[in-house]
This record gives structure tokens, C-alpha cells and sequence, in this order.
């Protein structure tokens, strides 16, 4: 099972390696939690703060399904 | 310090001593204590008795940085209550610097008659008679100022919306750079500075007057260590340089938060093509500039310089709230449409919030469809041409909405909300209908609360928890909005250590004890002296509430309402 990951604000240029535009193609696995997918992409993951999945809000312990369009974002502030 | 008050009446100016109250107050705290005190509740906002008041935070002027805010408070012709709205650019540290702790402007020129306030050191201003500029936008407003009086004087001004006296009018402020692009946007204060015959501010950069400071040397380290923590922050050390705040434009559209289409929506499909990413990526192919410098002392620079395919320019400090009002908000997702609407608020001397939510409701009525950015952008100069379609935009979404009998209103005391649904981020409602300010996202901005740690600390769209966060956030701003430090340099003060760092520099400063018990005291007086200025108003807990669309209306994708209840509302203030 693939699911694809999109990096927005600086989290592309904190990714370690080179960064598709298109964004990353994740092997994951049944079961998967949002928790464990951070994990996985190699990010300072102090920077994911806020995590979209099939465009909407995901929760630490939610489960990615298959083919997931995946939107990691960083701590926000604001005002 | 000095107060410098200008009777428009008279045409004089004095120079006072500050009294001992107010001596260790600047900013929000300083112009709403006065407003209390010197403007009765009922007076009309725009007659003699309303005062306008233009204050530098307690902390500008020193050599903290992103200190350049400068609150300017009155009655609100707008909200009918008190309002204060704070503005950065030049003026808040030349003021300081000239040893100005506040402008106090009263009473009310002959009508048709536009003064010109001219201040030039700690000794010296006058009122100038400035007939030439009736009528002038505010880029050629401060033109002409610049080319008079030199081109290096700050300039704080209105525009054609301000002589109209519009409900949203606005207060522009030079730039860096200059330019007129920096807003003290809502309220409709503009309108209060064009019933009193003012058409601009000039004030000298070159004040050197030293900060009143008991013990200086522990003021410099603890704004050292503030500064060190400002820039070892992501978000504000890297994030806002490299994009601006339109970097909350995709992470508040995922969270279905991004009003679109009059709030009909909570996700806007064009929201790729204005995103802070793409709006980065343009304005670097085109030659223009993200990382800009928008305000004396700013280390973080999240302004911008928008050009066309040309490379012209088109405006400064585009952000994040206009790319939603001007975008989402009425379904446009023509970028260079947003930038242009931009600079027309900013040359008009309109709101550019309270402008777009205007433009929204006439859509939504079926005036024009959502998208269409031609009409858009003919209606806001619809504005400065005075019909009467453009002085309904131009006095708000309240304004349009009775005109057309539409009831689908996005306001809280007649402002507008800001880029936030309160229906998918709840703690948003709660600011929105409690501030005393109208639905004012600065006064209680708890988005990251209700997204952050993977889904918020609070249950975004429940109504748990989110009184708590909204009041203890409200009364950390009302005194930040007091010390005058920019909303985007608070990554110094999140920790215990740096708010540390604050209290250490309000000891320093006024030589007293300073630490948590006397910030949230500070924090609370604010609010408490807001709330009796607008009970005399005649405000009651019925103002506390969100128009019906918020509660009636469930909305995509989550399809939800606000559901913090009136009694939740109402226990916001208790203390
Ligand atoms: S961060 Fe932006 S708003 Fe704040 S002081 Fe700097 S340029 Fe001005």
C-alpha cells in the first residue's frame, strides 16, 4: 500500500533529501496511524504540527487509509 | 514623554505632561483608558466630541524589536464601542523617538476643510491648511506630503473613504519604504479622522530621544534573549520571511476554516492558485520581493512586494487576511486580481476585511457571481467614485446586506469576521462575539489551539474548552497590544522563559515588580474598561452573539455549527 505525502511552508527544504515538487510516494500498511506516517518521512517531526488527510483534519492515532493524499503543515501562528 | 493634543476646532496643538495614570501604560491600554475617560459613551463617533487617539506601544521606541505599533483608539463609528486597531510601518517608533507617548486629537475642523498635522520634534508641531489633497488616494497623498516636506517623514493618512466618513474606512501608515500599505484597517477610524478635517499625520524620523528606562542594562539582555528566541523560532525565524502570512492559507483551508463564497464554505477549490507557497513562488519569478521589511525594528519581515508579469509593482505587505477576503471570501482565485484589490483598499483607504465580507454579502445576493473579479475590482472604485453602490461597500457588509435584505451578514457588531470560520474553529466564535471589539481575530487568535498537536489541544469544532482559551487569550493580547509588540513576534514569549523575558523588560522600564499576576491584572483592566465604555454604549449580552447564518447553517465539508452556547458566551468575561 502506497499513500502520497505533500510537505508545505519550509518542510520541504528541512526534508532530508532531494524533494519531488509532486511530493512523496510512502510505503505504508494497513493499519498505519498518522503518528507512525511523521515518522516515516525523515523531517525534523517537531515541524509537523498539522496533518490532512483526503482533505481533512487527521488526528495522531487516526489510521491512513490506502492511496491517502496526505498534507503535512507546520506549527502556525498568527494574528 | 509628552501628549500632544490638536483641537481641530481651534486648530491649536499643545504639548502636556503625561499624568502619573498613564505613565506606565502605551498602545491598547493607554488609547481605550482615555477613550473612557474623555469621550462619553453616547456621543455620535463622528462628531466634535469623539476623540482620536494615536499611541505608541509601551515597548516602542526601545531597542526591543517589532516594537513599531501604533494603536490608534475611539469611538467606532463602525461597532458603535470603543475600538482600538494597531498599525506597525514607521510611525509608532518615530513617535516614540520624538518622545511622543500619544496624539490626542479632538473637537472638529469647519466642515470641508482638511488639515495637514505636521510634528516635528518633541517642541514643535502645527496644523497646516491642505486643500490640495481633498480627494487624493493615499499613494498620492504621501507623494505629495513627501515631496513638501521631505522624503523621509512618516506618513499616516486617509483616503477618499475617510473624507466620505465610510464605516470602513481606514487608517493608512507609510512603510519603510514609504509606501501608504500598512492599515489600521477596522473600526472604521478612518472615517473619525475624516470627520475631524485631518488628512494625514507627518511625523520627523529623526527623534533620538532615548527610552525611559530605571534599569537599562537589564532591559538590553532581556530584549537580547527575546530577539535570539524570535529568530531560533521556524515559524517566525524562517516561515514568515520566506512566505508571509499566507502561509496560513492551505493549513486553514485543510482545516475547512477558510470562509469561501460568503461562508457557504469551508474550503475554497482555487485555494492552491493563492496559496503562500504559490504567492512565494510568483513573487520571486516575477522579480518582486518576499522577506520584506514592512516596520522600523521588524527582524522577521513577512511583508512582500507584489509585481506584475512586468515586474511593476502592485502593493506591499500583501497577507494573509486580504488573500482570504479579497479570494476565498468571494470566490476569486485570480491572484493578480487579489493584489490589485490590495493596493485599491490601501490607495482608497478601506479595510480591506470589512471591504471583501462587503463585496461577499452583494454576491451572495445575487448582485454579481462569486469569482467575479472584474466586478469586484469596479466596485471598490465604485467606492472612491462615491455612488451609491460604492458608499454601501464602502459602509460594510452590514450596509449591503440591509440593502438587498439579505440576511446571510458574516459580522459581530457590525465588523466583519476575519479568515477564520468560527463554525470549524470554535475558540474563533467565542473571540468573534465576545471582544469588545467587533469580531476581531487579533484580539484572541486560538487557531493553533484548535489545530495544532494533530488536530488541535481543544476539539476545533466542539465547544469544550474553547471559553478558556478564547478569555485567556484575550487578556495575554489586550497587554501585548498595550507593549505594543507585533502579533509575529510572539514566538518570544510562548515559553516560561521568554515571557520571562517580558516581565523582566516591564521591570526595567517602570522600575516596579513585574511577573504573570501583573501582566493578566493589565491584560484584565484593558477588557473590564472596554466593556463599561460599551455597556454605556448601550451594548448588551445580545451583542455577544454570531449572526444566525453561524448556527443555522452547517458547513463543508464538516458540516458543522457553532455550537458554544449563549451561556458559554456569556461566561467568557467573568471575572
Ligand atoms: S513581522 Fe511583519 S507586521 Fe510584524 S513588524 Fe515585521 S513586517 Fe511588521
Amino acid at each position: 500500500m502506497q499513500v502520497h505525502v505533500k510537505l508545505y511552508g519550509t518542510l520541504p527544504k528541512l526534508y532530508l533529501g532531494d524533494y519531488p515538487k509532486t511530493g512523496l510516494d510512502v510505503a505504508a500498511w494497513q493499519g498505519l496511524t498518522v503518528a507512525e506516517l511523521v515518522q516515516l518521512v525523515p523531517l525534523p517531526h517537531n515541524q509537523v504540527a498539522i496533518v490532512s488527510i483526503n482533505g481533512f483534519l487527521a488526528k495522531a492515532a487516526d489510521a491512513v487509509p490506502q492511496n491517502a493524499q496526505v498534507k503535512f503543515f507546520q506549527p502556525i501562528n498568527g494574528g | 514623554m509628552k501628549f500632544l493634543r490638536v483641537n481641530m476646532t481651534t486648530q491649536t496643538v499643545q504639548y502636556q505632561d503625561v499624568p502619573d495614570a498613564y505613565a506606565l501604560v502605551g498602545g491598547r491600554a493607554l488609547t481605550s483608558f482615555m477613550v473612557s475617560e474623555e469621550v462619553p459613551a453616547t456621543v455620535d463617533p463622528l462628531g466634535a466630541e469623539n476623540k482620536l487617539i494615536f499611541a505608541p506601544g509601551y515597548f516602542s521606541g526601545t531597542s526591543l524589536i517589532n516594537t513599531s505599533r501604533l494603536s490608534v483608539g475611539a469611538k467606532s463609528p463602525l461597532t458603535g464601542g470603543i475600538k482600538e486597531s494597531n498599525v506597525g510601518g514607521t510611525v509608532a517608533f518615530s513617535l516614540a523617538k520624538l518622545g511622543i507617548k500619544a496624539i490626542i486629537v479632538e473637537g472638529k475642523a469647519p466642515s470641508d476643510n482638511y488639515f495637514v498635522l505636521n510634528v516635528e520634534d518633541e517642541n514643535t508641531a502645527s496644523l497646516i491648511l491642505a486643500t490640495q489633497l481633498v480627494g487624493e488616494r493615499t499613494y498620492a497623498t504621501t507623494k505629495k506630503l513627501h515631496k513638501d516636506f521631505g522624503a523621509g517623514k512618516s506618513i499616516t493618512c486617509i483616503g477618499p473613504a475617510g473624507e466620505m466618513q465610510l464605516l470602513s474606512a481606514s487608517i493608512q501608515s507609510t512603510d519603510l519604504d514609504g509606501r501608504p500599505c500598512r492599515a489600521a484597517g477596522r473600526g472604521g477610524l478612518g472615517a473619525v479622522m475624516g470627520s475631524k478635517g485631518l488628512k494625514a499625520i507627518i511625523v520627523d524620523r529623526r527623534g533620538k530621544m532615548p527610552p525611559e528606562l530605571i534599569d537599562a542594562e537589564k532591559f538590553k539582555k532581556a530584549s537580547k534573549r527575546y530577539a535570539k528566541d524570535v529568530r531560533a523560532d521556524e515559524f517566525s525565524g524562517e516561515i514568515l520571511g520566506e512566505f508571509g502570512t499566507a502561509i496560513l492559507v492551505e493549513p486553514i483551508n485543510a482545516a475547512g476554516g477558510f470562509p469561501t463564497n460568503n461562508a457557504r464554505m469551508g474550503q475554497f477549490d482555487g485555494v492552491e492558485k493563492i496559496s503562500g507557497e504559490t504567492i512565494a513562488r510568483v513573487i520571486k519569478e516575477r522579480g518582486g520581493k518576499n522577506k520584506h521589511k514592512g516596520c522600523s525594528q521588524c527582524i522577521i519581515d513577512c511583508s512582500n512586494e507584489f509585481v506584475t508579469k512586468e515586474g511593476e509593482y502592485v502593493t506591499s505587505s500583501l497577507e494573509y487576511e486580504t488573500i482570504w477576503s479579497m479570494g476565498g471570501m468571494i470566490g476569486n482565485d485570480n491572484l493578480d486580481a487579489i493584489a490589485r484589490l490590495d493596493f485599491l483598499c490601501d490607495d482608497i483607504g478601506l479595510d480591506t476585511m470589512n471591504t471583501g465580507a462587503a463585496l461577499a454579502v452583494a454576491f451572495d445576493a445575487g448582485y454579481r457571481e462569486f469569482g467575479d473579479f472584474e466586478a469586484a475590482i469596479a466596485l471598490v472604485e465604485e467606492v472612491a467614485a462615491g455612488t451609491e453602490m460604492g458608499r454601501l461597500i464602502g459602509n460594510g457588509p452590514d450596509s449591503v446586506g440591509k440593502h438587498f435584505n439579505h440576511s446571510r451578514v458574516p459580522t459581530v457588531k457590525g465588523q466583519s469576521i476575519a479568515a477564520y470560520d468560527p463554525r470549524a474553529i470554535q475558540g474563533m466564535a467565542v473571540t468573534y462575539a465576545t471582544t469588545p471589539m467587533g469580531a476581531d481575530h487579533t484580539a484572541g487568535w486560538v487557531v493553533d489551539q484548535n489545530l495544532e498537536a494533530f488536530g488541535g489541544t481543544v476539539n476545533a469544532r466542539g465547544s469544550k474548552g474553547q471559553v478558556e482559551i478564547s478569555r485567556d487569550t484575550q487578556i495575554h493580547m489586550a497587554a501585548v497590544d498595550t507593549v505594543g509588540i507585533c502579533d509575529f513576534a510572539q514566538s518570544g514569549l510562548a515559553t516560561e522563559a521568554g515571557i520571562g523575558n517580558v516581565f523582566a523588560m516591564m521591570s526595567a522600564k517602570s522600575g516596579q515588580n513585574y511577573g504573570q499576576e501583573e501582566w493578566t491584572e493589565l491584560g484584565k483592566l484593558v477588557i473590564k474598561v472596554e466593556l463599561e465604555f460599551n455597556r454605556q454604549a448601550g451594548f448588551t449580552s445580545a451583542d455577544d452573539r454570531l449572526p444566525p447564518m453561524f448556527y443555522n447553517e452547517p458547513l463543508p465539508p464538516y458540516n458543522v455549527v457553532v455550537k458554544v452556547s449563549d451561556a458559554e458566551m456569556d461566561s467568557t468575561f467573568d471575572f
